[in-house]
């Protein structure tokens, strides 16, 4: 109790903490877009030097950035969902349930039109369904796309067996190359940009995350608020799903895997707090994306084994999400 | 007795920043043995700022503390409790998903374990103890905190600081959370604590209560200690103005006699709740402030919140009648011109972690659009900047979190959003909690400048005098029922509203 220190330090000179430094920094208006680009840098920084250059071929450059593509394409998505206060780590099932689809319907009928639409649909309608189980009956999220993950991934295995299923090599190169990707993925980007911070949808989904009682009081409801979140999600699910189709032409039962740690540390790496809440926004996948898929891509090539590489995402993940979130424990929330 | 009023607690030269706001400058505080110390001042004076550094809560920028004569600087309200500093501090407390027992020994549940195990059945039983310690016996302390009304949650937290018998006991804005019946447990509480020779700080708005109860009172503004005067020297009118720095003029109530159209817009029809009311019917008229008054359990709150859509209408039906629209939940009711201030401010009226401005546009959101489905980002901003103006809302910019404002500037925020909103139809429970005399008159006057607009207020208040001033017609009502019906145009007596309700 002898602590008389700060009373020799002139008036407003208290030595701050560490946690308050980094409240202050993270409240800076700049922080999501500084924090995720520093990250990036560094990381890239890093395993060039690790590589020895190795990381700056493009074939290399190339691979991370097709799987950026598809993860940001999902964790875009998913920001909306993660803005409510919820969590699904389903989606990578979910992905490859509308992949192994979206195949069967082209190889059905010739149409990409229609392979597209098929994976679009079954996304939302998958993504929708956990969605309106929690609604319905009030589970949490997370518990029921645990769930739900087994359920998706059993239903690909046992249409799938030990096979594979593709379509047509040239098509999918075709595809890449004629942009049809890039601009499918720049649009979806700017409608869920829109969608959330320029209609009040966004502005709920926070609110909502935020304090679900306040909210409801100002007229919002819970439920189609949540809906309207897990169906956006769904969109994206089924667009990653043309995308990862694209990209390597065949679906496997192993596509997806460990997509619902990627999305999340996509998220946080991109400066939001994965509890949803005011400082949501829809941005936050995007460079985290780049990220991620580095970082993945970075780890593999330096020889470490898959195993230690998701024991360093998880404690990345963890590190991320102590530092970014701030949920108060008395306050009511979506997970009451 | 010369212990009586040797000094306990003594802060010496306090400074506290936040960011570039100044919530305490060179203040200086005595704090006596056997002295209950009133601190008074405007909504964001540093009240609840420089107790709460006491009590461990937060630290200062700069300036010490003793206690005892030694040199006072608790890390935590944990170590400042087991020392002998208690607060009950203004904003809710106790966590509703853990047990009352659990709630009252909050990171202290050592003295209850074996190993990691924590003995469950002593825990309820100390706490059972805390609470008869207060003369609480309807509280269970094995039942989840959220069972449990505000009121009830308040009294767990006086149980909680109380347990360790602390030698100051700071009571932060917790009056105006309790009805009559807490109260005087509470003031008997702090003046037994004074007779024994503890301290006691007691924090109000409410000058008549201060007056009543203290025996010093400290003015405190914009951070700075104005003035303190011992019980002989009590002067109300000095005392305002020393509180706000100006002379108050003007009239506190509405004045007038102005009756209201004989026109209904709201009509409760005999409706009935799980909890409290049964085929409880009332009318809302246009142009009508409705005072409801009762005590605390009479179930004008659940009324209020029946009203809005937000309790569960068993048999019976509320029914706006400009289209005979059925309110069935709080969307009907907000999408129809409702409004509606809860009680409990920081668990149902505000999102903390939101700026001011968003918690204010959160009303807004179809008034703010451009076109379409699109909102317009200036327009949402002027729709918070007017009401940050007109409510002299104190903070750095519409951009700062609400968690970091005083309990009465977050109580103009939830009135902002409504004013803003521009509801037809208000329901407001204890809509002036905690704020200020200067603030509070502003908002009556708001109250009355809607009712001339031709708008209906519902208010329900625990504050006699609130009702009298501002009512056109109160309904007081006990056990669930309207026990009297009371009207301006013939003058009110307070006794009488207060015989109908015991
Ligand atoms: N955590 C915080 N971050 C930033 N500013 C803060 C924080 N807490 C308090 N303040 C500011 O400090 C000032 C003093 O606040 P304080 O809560 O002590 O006021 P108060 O006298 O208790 O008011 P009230 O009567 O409204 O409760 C206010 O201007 C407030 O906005
Ligand atoms: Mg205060």
């Amino acid at each position: 109790m002898e602590n008389t220190k700060e009373n020799k330090l002139p008036q407003g000179t208290r030595k701050l903490g560490v946690m308050d430094h980094i409240r202050i920094i993270r409240d800076k208006p700049m922080f999501p877009l500084i924090f995720p680009l520093t990250v990036l840098i560094l990381i890239i920084a890093g395993f060039g030097i690790a590589t020895e250059g190795g990381f700056f071929r493009k074939t290399v450059l190339m691979g991370v950035f097709n799987q950026a593509l598809i993860i940001a394409t999902v964790s875009t998505a998913m920001t909306f969902v993660f803005a409510a206060g919820n969590m699904d780590i389903s989606v990578g099932s979910a992905m490859a349930f509308s992949a192994v689809a979206g195949v069967y319907a082209y190889n059905a009928t010739g149409s990409v039109f229609f392979m597209v639409v098929v994976c679009l649909v079954i996304g939302v309608v998958l993504m929708s369904f956990n969605g309106f189980i929690h609604a319905m009956f009030g589970v949490r999220t997370i518990i029921i796309s645990i769930v739900m993950m087994q359920l998706y991934s059993a239903i690909v295995s046992l249409i799938l067996g030990p096979d594979t299923v593709s379509i047509d090599y040239g098509l999918c190169r075709q595809l890449e190359n004629a942009g049809f990707r890039n601009i499918s993925f720049i649009l979806f980007f700017v409608f869920c940009m829109i969608l959330f911070h320029s209609t009040s949808v966004g502005r709920k989904l926070k609110f909502v995350g935020g304090n679900a009682r306040c909210a409801q009081q100002t007229g919002i409801q819970y439920k189609n608020t949540v809906l309207i979140s897990f169906a956006v999600a769904g969109l994206g699910v089924g667009l990653s799903a043309v995308f990862s189709i694209i990209r390597t032409s065949t679906v496997g039962t192993t596509l997806g895997a460990g997509m619902g740690m990627d999305v999340m540390l996509a998220v946080v790496l991109g400066g939001m707090s994965i509890f949803g809440g005011s400082r949501s926004n829809a941005y936050a996948g995007l460079l985290g994306a780049v990220t991620v898929s580095a970082l993945n891509k970075g780890l593999l090539m330096c020889d470490v084994s898959p195993m230690l590489i998701q024991g360093v995402r998880g404690i990345v993940f963890l590190i991320l999400v102590f530092l970014n979130s701030e949920r108060p424990a008395t306050l009511p929330s979506a997970q009451d | 007795m010369s212990t009586e009023h040797e000094i306990l607690v003594q802060v010496k030269d306090m400074c506290k920043n936040f960011g570039v706001t100044i919530a305490l400058n060179h203040v200086d505080i005595d704090i006596r043995r056997g002295q209950i110390l009133g601190l008074i001042g405007e909504n964001g004076s540093g009240k609840s700022t420089v107790s709460s550094i006491i009590a461990g809560i937060q630290p200062p920028t700069s300036g010490s503390m003793t206690y005892k004569g030694h040199p006072w600087s608790p890390a935590t309200a944990l170590e400042a409790a087991r020392g002998g500093i208690g607060m009950i501090v203004q904003e809710a407390g106790t966590i509703g998903s853990i047990s009352v027992a659990e709630n009252i020994f909050l990171g202290n549940y050592e003295p209850f374990k074996t190993g990691p195990i924590i003995n469950k059945k002593k825990m309820v039983a100390e706490a059972r103890k805390a609470l008869d310690k207060i003369g609480v016996e309807d509280i269970d302390p094995s039942l989840p905190a959220g069972l449990y009304d505000m009121q009830d949650r308040k009294l767990i937290e006086i149980a909680k600081v109380m347990y360790h018998e602390p030698e100051l006991i700071i009571v932060d804005e917790t009056t105006t959370a309790l009805s009559q019946k807490g109260r005087d447990l509470l003031y008997k509480l702090i003046h037994d604590g004074a007779q024994k020779g503890k301290a006691v700080v007691f924090i109000s708005h409410d000058l008549e209560e201060l007056m009543e109860h203290c025996d010093k009172m400290t003015v405190l503004r914009d951070g700075v200690i104005i003035d303190s005067f011992p019980r002989e020297q009590f002067d109300p009118e000095d005392i305002k103005r020393k509180m706000v720095g100006r002379e108050i003029s003007g009239q506190y109530y509405r004045v007038d006699e102005d009756g209201y159209s004989s026109q209904v817009v709201l009509k409760a029809d005999c409706i009935t709740t799980m909890s409290s009311l049964l085929c409880f019917s009332m009318e809302l008229h246009k142009g009508e402030i409705l005072g409801i008054g009762g005590i605390s359990s009479c179930g004008m709150h659940e009324l209020g919140r029946a009203l809005y859509g937000l309790e569960d209408v068993v048999d019976g039906k509320v029914v706006l009648m400009k289209d005979e629209k059925v309110i069935t939940g709080a969307k009907s009711a907000f999408d129809n011109g409702m409004g509606y201030v809860s009680k409990n401010r920081d668990t149902e009226s505000l999102e903390l972690n939101a700026s001011i401005e968003a918690n204010i546009q959160s009303t807004g959101y179809k008034k703010n659009r451009l076109f379409g489905p699109f909102i317009s980002p200036a327009k949402e901003k002027s729709y918070a900047a007017r009401q940050i103006e007109t409510l002299a809302i104190k903070c750095i910019n519409g951009r700062q979190k609400v968690k970091a404002m005083s309990g009465g500037n977050k109580q103009k925020v939830v009135f902002g959003k409504w004013i803003a909103d521009d509801a037809d139809i208000l329901i407001l429970d204890c809509p002036t909690r905690g704020v200020d005399v200067g603030v509070k008159a502003s908002m009556y006057q708001l109250i009355y400048k809607m009712k001339q607009q031709g708008k209906s207020i519902v208010m329900i208040s625990e504050e006699m005098p609130e009702l009298i001033g501002m009512s056109d017609r109160i309904l007081i009502m006990k056990d669930g029922r309207i026990n009297g019906e009371f009207f301006r145009k013939d003058g009110y007596q307070q006794h009488e509203l207060i015989e109908c309700m015991i």
